[in-house]
């Protein structure tokens, strides 16, 4: 699906990006600093999706926002295109916004509820002159229709609306803009799964549809092989892995990777065998561990992973790893066990789920056409 | 070197006491919070839970899940909930009939129940050794020291590290998974038979998802309680099930052993809901959907409450509430079409 990210410009890039919060000086206290994003660099290739995985408070948001310059970074720069957008001014940046988008995980939040559904997808058209007068109704009802909703409900408040049909709103209003690439920030995390896989399939055809690139941030690794196809797994501010989507689930280099893949519960009964948890909780990003950020809970620490941190090297094609011991922990380690599938009357059932379903839904599409 | 300290002297029974009574048998639960509701809220489901067992609840959000763990816990307020029928008989004694003095003895004693959001059951105000002491001191009458030392007692069981100096900590100093385990020892602390856990690992991070999994299972191994978790992802529940009830709209719509839920799944409902969960192994395709949302109460179809977003749904779907009817020892699937193959075959 992607080009190789060798042969042309990333169409978005962070390099040593930093991000650090907090910190101000008071009379008798200082607040603490937050580390939230310490030393990234990562490129995205026209056309891919991108995901970005780890736990609460790894860093996630902040890197995105960071991408988009929603925020304005403590050090490095971000490209898009070949072009440094960090140091843009206010004017340039905002004609920039359009092809730029982001979409949130909260679709609850991110709606102004005062505004109609037709006003918050017109907005963007407005703002970037993309339409004027009538027109603009046309192509709000236009937008409204490719991301599945009834154009009638151009009328109706967001409060209105279940929390798949807001984030099918979110998603119209990002689309508006005429945008290349689309960040989601956990987009379907807060729905449920019959939901999560409508909004799942919308964001895929829509990419198609529309050649777009996504950077899909998430903590769900069944989501995130099912979509990608490349991923960077963060941990306390730093990326630890980078990966094709494939490589890294059936062979994870990094003991965090490792660790992440091991604690998913399988939907298959006895599906997953014995396993090492990380033991203890995240460490507070106020006050990262020396050394490599994951070695109070790694369980191949040794003395110098508390005192050196582990830079980022090249671990086969398009991979890169962060860690000490890499090489000795692949060595060592017994392959992963195969990812054991449903059972064979789920499949089947499935394809007649789906077979009846597509006869419903050309029987529909048959009777609205005769209307 | 494990750290968890062994329960040991708390005199119940082992896990294995063979083909019991169930700890909890449902039977025939419905549940209204207005007289002129259009439709039941929660409409006629039964189970059972036995010692030492868990049964998990999955389904859609919306579709009673947490109501009715709260109605069996005795925790909803009566008006506007309304238990329309049915019985709950908590080792033999309807629940639903309880008057209201023995339910609040019942409750943190007999059964516990733990939530999604470890702050509904916490007091921000108290250390976590206070109130998990008070919890003892209340239902077992012990004396303030001796609450204390057990508290202590519990917060090593459950894996607090530092577990001392953890008691004297209030709610806010410790990370979610940790209040998640203070929750635990809280409602463990006085041995309940019976544990009903909504959506304990929801809000967690898979890592420490996994630490709170363990640590239920465990505690279960150890102690023999009947457990019910209730959740949406099937992960957890093919991890931690015995049995398995798929809850949609009100109804149970399929009931059975894990396996079997797993291996022969036969409601419409029961299969969508697997298809629409991405894999971890290589994509196949895009993903099979449920068509649209659960209906709100005022559009609830008469017959099936499934059929507008079934594939297979006819004219009497629409119609007629399906039966739950058993295909095989403990497997019940409410659906005219059920079992699938033989039913659909015989349709054009
Ligand atoms: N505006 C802010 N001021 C202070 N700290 C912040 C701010 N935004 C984020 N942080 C902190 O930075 C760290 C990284 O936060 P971020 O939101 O990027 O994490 P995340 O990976 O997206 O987590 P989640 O999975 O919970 O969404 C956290 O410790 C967070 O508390
Ligand atoms: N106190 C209440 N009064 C009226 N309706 C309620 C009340 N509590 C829950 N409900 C409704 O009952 C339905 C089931 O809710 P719930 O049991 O919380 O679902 P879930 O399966 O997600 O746990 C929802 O439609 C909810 O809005
Ligand atoms: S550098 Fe050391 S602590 Fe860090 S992941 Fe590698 S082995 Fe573990
Ligand atoms: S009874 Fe009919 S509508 Fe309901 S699940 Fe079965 S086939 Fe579908
Ligand atoms: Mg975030
Ligand atoms: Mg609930």
């Amino acid at each position: 699906m992607s080009n190789s990210p060798h042969d042309a410009t990333p169409i978005l890039e962070g390099r040593d990006l930093a991000k650090r919060f907090g910190g101000r000086r008071g009379l008798f206290q200082s607040e603490p600093t937050v580390h939230a994003v310490n030393g990234v660099s990562i490129s995205v290739a026209a056309g891919e999706t991108f995901a970005i995985v780890g736990e609460s408070g790894c860093g996630k948001s902040t890197l995105a926002r960071l991408l988009l310059r929603l925020i304005e970074p403590s050090e490095g720069q971000v490209f898009y295109q070949g072009r440094e957008i960090t140091k843009l001014g206010a004017g340039e940046m905002r004609a920039l916004r359009r092809e730029l988008q982001i979409i949130f995980q909260d679709p609850f939040a991110s709606l102004n509820p005062r505004m109609t559904v037709g006003a918050i997808v017109a907005e963007p058209i407005r703002l970037h002159g993309l339409a004027r007068g009538r027109a603009v109704d046309e192509r709000v009802a236009e937008l409204l229709r490719v991301v599945g909703l009834r154009p009638e409900y151009a009328d109706r408040y967001p409060h209105e609306f279940s929390g798949g049909q807001r984030q099918r709103i979110g998603i119209a209003r990002a689309l508006a803009g005429e945008p290349k690439l689309i960040i989601g920030d956990e987009p379907v995390s807060a729905l449920d799964v019959s939901v999560q896989a409508q909004v799942i399939n919308l964001l895929e055809t829509l990419k198609e549809q529309f050649g777009l690139t996504l950077v899909i941030v998430a903590h769900d690794l069944a989501v995130i092989r099912h979509m990608s196809d490349r991923v960077a797994v963060m941990y306390l501010g730093e990326v630890v892995e980078m990966s094709p989507v494939d490589a890294l689930y059936e062979m994870p280099l990094h003991p965090y990777t490792q660790a992440l893949l091991q604690a998913i519960p399988v939907p298959v009964p006895g599906g997953r065998g014995a396993h090492d948890l990380p033991q203890g909780d995240i460490p507070s990003p106020t006050a990262p561990p020396p050394g490599c950020r994951f070695h109070t809970r790694c369980p191949h620490a040794q003395e110098r992973c508390s005192e050196e941190h582990p830079a980022l090297e090249t671990a086969g094609e398009g991979r890169v790893v962060a860690c000490h011991f890499w090489r000795d922990i692949q060595a060592a380690a017994n392959p992963p066990a195969p990812v054991r599938e449903g059972s064979a009357k789920l499949a089947e059932r499935l394809e007649l789920y789906r077979a009846h379903q597509t006869r419903r839904e050309e029987e529909t599409a048959a009777a609205a056409a005769l209307d | 070197m494990s750290q968890t300290t062994a329960l040991t002297d708390t005199g119940s029974a082992p896990a294995d006491l063979g083909a019991s009574e169930p700890v909890l048998a449902v039977e025939n639960f419905a549940l209204t919070f207005s007289a002129n509701a259009p439709a039941n809220l929660i409409d006629g489901i039964s189970f059972t839970v036995e010692r030492g067992k868990t049964l998990c609840i999955v389904g859609e959000s919306g579709c009673g899940k947490s109501v009715t763990s709260l109605a069996l816990m005795g925790l909803l307020s009566s008006p506007p909930a309304r238990i329309l029928s049915g019985t709950a008989r908590f080792e033999g004694r309807d629940l639903f009939s309880l008057p209201e003095r023995e339910k609040v003895n019942l409750r943190g004693n007999g059964m516990a129940m733990i939530f999604q959001e470890p702050m509904t059951s916490l007091n921000p105000a108290f250390t976590v050794g206070h109130q998990i002491a008070e919890g003892i001191t209340r239902h077992r009458g012990l004396p303030k020291a001796e609450a204390r030392r057990e508290a202590l007692r519990m917060l090593e069981w459950v894996r607090i590290p530092a577990a001392a100096k953890r008691l004297d900590a209030y709610p806010h100093q410790l990370s979610g998974g940790m209040r998640q385990r203070v929750m635990i020892a809280m409602a463990l602390a006085n041995r309940p038979r019976l544990l009903i856990a909504d959506e304990p690992t929801t809000a967690l991070d898979v890592t420490i998802q996994a630490q709170i999994l363990d640590l239920i299972r465990h505690i279960q191994e150890e102690t023999g309680t009947a457990v019910i978790l209730i959740t949406h992802d099937l992960g957890v529940v093919a991890e931690v099930a015995d049995r398995v009830a798929v809850m949609y709209a009100g109804h149970i719509v399929e009931q059975g052993s894990v396996s079997e839920i797993f291996a022969n799944p036969q409601h419409p409902y029961t299969i969508g809901l697997f298809g629409s969960i991405p894999s971890l192994g290589r994509r196949q395709g895009q993903l099979a959907t449920i068509k649209g949302a659960v209906p709100p109460l005022d559009l609830m179809p008469k017959g099936c409450r499934f059929a507008p977003r079934c594939p297979f749904a006819d004219r009497r779907c629409m119609d007629e509430v399906p039966p739950a009817a058993e295909l095989a020892e403990g497997h019940s699937v409410a659906c005219w079409y059920a079992p699938i193959e033989e039913k659909m075959g015989t349709r054009q």
